[in-house]
């Protein structure tokens, strides 16, 4: 028994174990979106790279026009926050010719050049005289390099001298929200976030409306027919849309259309797959309920909205979230249907993709664009969960 | 115009039935002359116009012309087929004239001017969604004040409707639209819309019905074709004739620059066409054995010591399909595999499961777009995280474990042999959540019963995993596996975002995908016959590869049964 318990026990946490580690993976790619998208530019390229936006800390000191730069910088012993006041000091790295592992940093400027030279290991180094400690010594320049000179901004007296590049600025998390901003301005995304919202509520209805009624159609009128035409609404829904792609733009050079948002609207408010949806619901609706309705002299279209509409509300949400989705994010057929030039009948994945060549250096603009396309189906997949599921596996368990 | 001026007198109580009908008729005997008419007048004087717009222009006058003279001889015989035919060409010749007059007065190339004013309408949207809130409010209260809760919530969103619409611009579109009645065609257009409707709705009326004696039955289907057809019409004019159009300009070679001809099936030789030689050593040039002014050659093979080169005509229509095909082959077992695991883990009914489903279904909402553009910078072989994640799993390795793990600093996007798999990576990513959902729904239908009978037979967690949910799944596997050749096979979106650069086809077309190839065929060179052609191949493809697997999951089924 207690065994037993035990491998239960282990075995939930096992399972845990796996699914919080997908959980990660799924989640991952958006918290990154997320926080790059709130990142400065130069933080963006940092290496080893780091997920929450950061934000380079400075003081003002007097004596500086700018704020200086902060950096945790070793002052006897213990790590302080100090200010960045001068770079590029060059610094010779100094060693008695005896023990050149011992090497002490001097300024070049504080040291004077005798004109000797000694050999160590081969090679010839200068001979300096070097002042350390208050007395001057005979030293060997092993090698240069450049320091930054740094003050307490507290306290100026206290200077110190450290190699600007090796040392960690001090850091404060900050969020930079004027990405979205920027690339609101840079690509018109607001306009294009206003076109997306237009098309996607306009097919939506419309194909809500056009496959309510197909449906009722054709679960519960008989007219000559009927089976056949279902059969090939049936038959359609499993032809990929690149097959129609090339006539179908032929028909809106044609017509005119091309280029227009109208061809991103009406062509896609016919539904054979929502027609199919509506109809399988509706054939689950019991025929005694709208027997009595049309003894009580109601006329087919009262029963439908009356009646079929009402009970019909989980299916049409299902529909109605799928069709969103299908509608929000499509991308191919506005890549070939809208010019590329013309930005006001942009939608926002056609922006996006312009957007990725013209801003291929700045991650962070990148990616706030990105979140603005994907953040609004999101919200609307977190609200209305249910049917969102229920629009996966309608399809299947039904189909 | 004698029939506007009858019509306006048409609404007092009693209306003469008799008169209406020899409207009617009167209508269909102009009609039916008029449809005769242009027809010939079409034939005659449209010789500029395009074969096929000529011949379908001729025949569809003719056919009106001879549907309305039958109808006439059916409307005097009070037949009730005569009735139909009228309603059949009234509604067509209705909706004709109303789509044509918005056509012509902009209205639909004049949505684009609303992209411009619809983010004011924003807020009105949103307070007549507040409207709909608080009528939906009133249902938790008796029916008092569930009615007055209604009110209050219908009056909000009518008058949030109505400040949406002049916000943005319903009066400046208006005017637009009265303004541009500055030709007969317009003031024509309208007036065909009224007599068509007028026409409709005498033949419509219940009296008109009685008169033809009309049985339910017929009744019935007159209706379910009115209910039909606006999803129908629509079928028709974007979908099934598309459709037929692309396999007959699968059949041209059309392009943007000169008249199409028809090459019968040119296309499809060129595509498919492949020749093989035997080489006498496996290092010999192509050249010497292929004709290569018209095959390149694809590949080179070696069976029992004889050497053989594959040339192709269309060498980038091979590189596509294999790519597609590879692409298939390793997506669709990463997207559904980890799939039914987490759906078996998640059908454990453990605490927060629904969490969980929410967090995996997430990325199947997200744009594929927005995805790429993600995925695009984890990629980066510098600065992404997969890198990142790479290098520390082998300094830890190399640290902590014997092992020495060379860092391998994997090119993602700009090399041949890894391009693909980061596409396959991404998109498996995506898929995943869906599928879980889709395997939970079947496995939550399998009946408990079965697990509890062989538990009590003393089967463990693997007998039961592969005698019992297995094949009771089968059919959700069924439906997983051509859900995802199906997506699979048109992978476009994602190579054409998370491939950097100009080109999505990738280094050395090692992302070249049948769907690229044919936007890059058909919208970037304009061969659009030659698109189309690949297009059907693609649609043959999945419609194999659908055919196969719906075998192979009935004679399961049989087997299981038995």
């Amino acid at each position: 028994m207690h065994s037993q318990r035990l491998r239960r026990m282990f075995n939930g946490t096992l399972i845990y174990i796996i699914l919080i580690a997908f959980a990660f993976i799924m989640l991952f790619p958006f918290f990154y979106m997320m926080t790059t998208s709130l990142k400065e530019p130069k933080d963006t390229f940092r290496y080893p790279p780091r997920l929450l936006p950061r934000e380079a800390a400075s003081a003002e000191m007097e004596g500086f026009e700018e704020p200086v730069e902060l950096y945790h910088i070793e002052v006897n012993g213990e790590f302080r926050p100090m200010a960045l006041v001068e770079e590029n000091i060059r610094i010779g790295q100094f060693a008695d010719p005896a023990t050149p592992e011992n090497i002490i940093t001097v300024p070049l400027a504080d040291a004077s050049a005798t004109g000797g030279t000694v050999t160590i290991d081969g090679n010839e180094v200068d001979v300096y005289m070097v002042a350390v400690d208050d007395e001057v010594v005979e030293l060997v320049l092993m090698g240069r390099t450049a320091f930054g000179r740094f003050i307490d901004p507290d306290d100026p007296s206290v200077e110190a001298l450290a190699n600007v590049r090796l040392s960690e600025p001090v850091e404060s998390l900050t969020l930079r929200p004027e990405n979205y901003s920027e690339v609101v301005e840079l690509q018109g995304m607001d306009r294009s976030l206003t076109n997306t919202l237009m098309i996607t509520i306009l097919v939506v209805s419309g194909t809500l409306f056009t496959s309510l009624l197909g449906g009722y159609a054709f679960a519960r009128l008989r007219f000559p027919g009927r089976d056949k035409l279902f059969l090939l609404y049936l038959g359609t829904i499993m032809i990929p849309f690149v097959v129609i792609v090339t006539p179908m733009y032929q028909l809106m050079v044609a017509i005119g259309w091309v280029d227009r948002m109208v061809s991103l609207i009406v062509p896609w408010i016919f539904s054979a797959y929502g027609t199919f949806l509506m109809r399988q619901f509706f054939i689950t609706i019991p025929r005694e309920i709208e027997e009595a309705a049309t003894i009580d002299g109601a006329s087919r279209w009262q029963i439908l909205w009356r009646i079929f509409v009402p009970a019909a509300t989980p299916a049409l949400a299902t529909l109605g979230t799928f069709t969103f989705l299908y509608a929000w994010n499509s991308f191919f057929w506005p890549l070939v249907a809208i010019n590329t030039g013309n930005t006001d009948n942009h939608v926002l994945t056609l922006s996006l993709s312009i957007l990725r060549g013209r801003a291929s250096d700045s991650p962070n603009l990148i990616l706030a664009g990105a979140a603005i396309a994907i953040i609004p189906p999101m919200l609307f997949f977190i609200f209305g969960q249910r049917f969102f599921v229920e629009s996966a596996t309608s399809s299947a368990v039904k189909g | 115009m004698s029939t506007m001026a009858v019509e306006s007198q048409s609404s007092p109580p009693r209306v003469n039935n008799e008169r209406l009908l020899s409207l009617a008729v009167l209508w269909h005997i102009v009609l039916a002359l008029g449809g005769l008419v242009g027809a010939v007048f079409a034939w005659i004087s449209g010789e500029s116009l395009p074969i096929v717009v000529r011949i379908s222009l001729t025949t569809g006058l003719v056919l009106l012309g001879i549907l309305s003279a039958t109808a006439v001889v059916m409307i005097r015989r009070r037949d009730h087929r005569g009735r139909v035919i009228s309603l059949f060409i009234n509604y067509l010749g209705f909706v004709f004239c109303v789509v044509a007059l918005m056509q012509l007065l902009g209205i639909f190339t004049g949505l684009d001017a609303f992209g411009d004013t619809f983010g004011r309408g924003v807020v009105f949207l949103a307070t007549a969604f507040i409207g709909y809130l608080i009528g939906a409010f009133g249902d938790r209260y008796n029916y008092a004040a569930q009615q007055r809760y209604k009110r209050i919530g219908r009056i909000i969103i009518i008058l949030s409707a109505i400040g949406f619409l002049i916000a943005v611009g319903i009066f400046q579109g208006m005017w637009a639209v009265l303004s541009s009645y500055d030709s007969p065609m317009p003031f024509a257009l309208s007036l065909g819309a009224i007599i068509f409707g007028c026409i409709l709705w005498v033949m419509w009326r219940q009296a008109s019905a009685e008169i033809f004696k009309a049985t339910n039955a017929q009744k019935e289907a007159l209706e379910g074709y009115l209910f039909l057809s606006p999803n129908l019409l629509g079928f028709i004019v974007f979908f099934a004739g598309p459709l037929l159009l692309s396999l007959y300009v699968s059949f041209t070679n059309s392009d943007a620059f000169n008249t199409p001809e028809f090459v019968g099936l040119d296309n499809y030789a060129t595509i498919l066409d492949l020749d093989f030689a035997a080489l006498s050593s496996p290092n010999q040039l192509a050249s010497e054995v292929l004709d290569t002014t018209v095959y390149d050659e694809l590949t080179r093979f070696t069976i029992l010591g004889q050497s053989y080169v594959v040339g192709a005509q269309d060498k980038l229509f091979w590189t596509a399909l294999g790519n597609t095909l590879l692409f298939v082959l390793m997506a669709v077992p990463l997207s559904v595999i980890p799939a039914l695991l987490l759906a078996n883990l998640l059908n454990t009914k453990l605490r927060g499961m629904k969490v969980f489903r929410a967090v995996y279904f997430l990325p199947s909402v997200a744009a594929v777009v927005g995805i790429a553009l993600v995925w695009q910078w984890l990629f980066n072989s510098t600065i992404g995280y997969i890198n990142y994640g790479i290098t520390l799993l082998t300094d830890f390795l190399t640290t902590n474990t014997p092992l020495t793990v060379d860092d391998p600093q994997i090119q993602w996007l700009s090399q041949s042999d890894t391009a693909l798999l980061a596409v396959v990576l991404m998109s498996s990513w995506q898929w995943i959540g869906f599928n879980t959902v889709l395997f939970l729904a079947g496995l939550q239908s399998i009946p408990k019963v079965l697990y509890e009978a062989a538990t009590v037979d003393g089967a463990g967690a693997w007998a039961q995993f592969r005698k019992i949910t297995l094949p009771l799944l089968a059919p959700t596997t069924f439906f997983v596996m051509i859900t995802a050749v199906i997506q699979a096979m048109q992978v476009f979106e994602q190579v054409f975002i998370l491939i950097p650069g100009q080109n999505p086809a990738g280094p050395n077309n090692s992302t070249l995908t049948m769907v690229l190839y044919l936007y890059q065929k058909g919208f970037q060179r304009f061969e659009q016959g030659y698109a189309s052609a690949i297009a059907w191949v693609l649609f043959f493809l999945i419609f194999g590869a659908t055919l196969v697997q719906f075998r192979r999951q009935r004679s399961a089924g049989t087997a299981y049964d038995a």
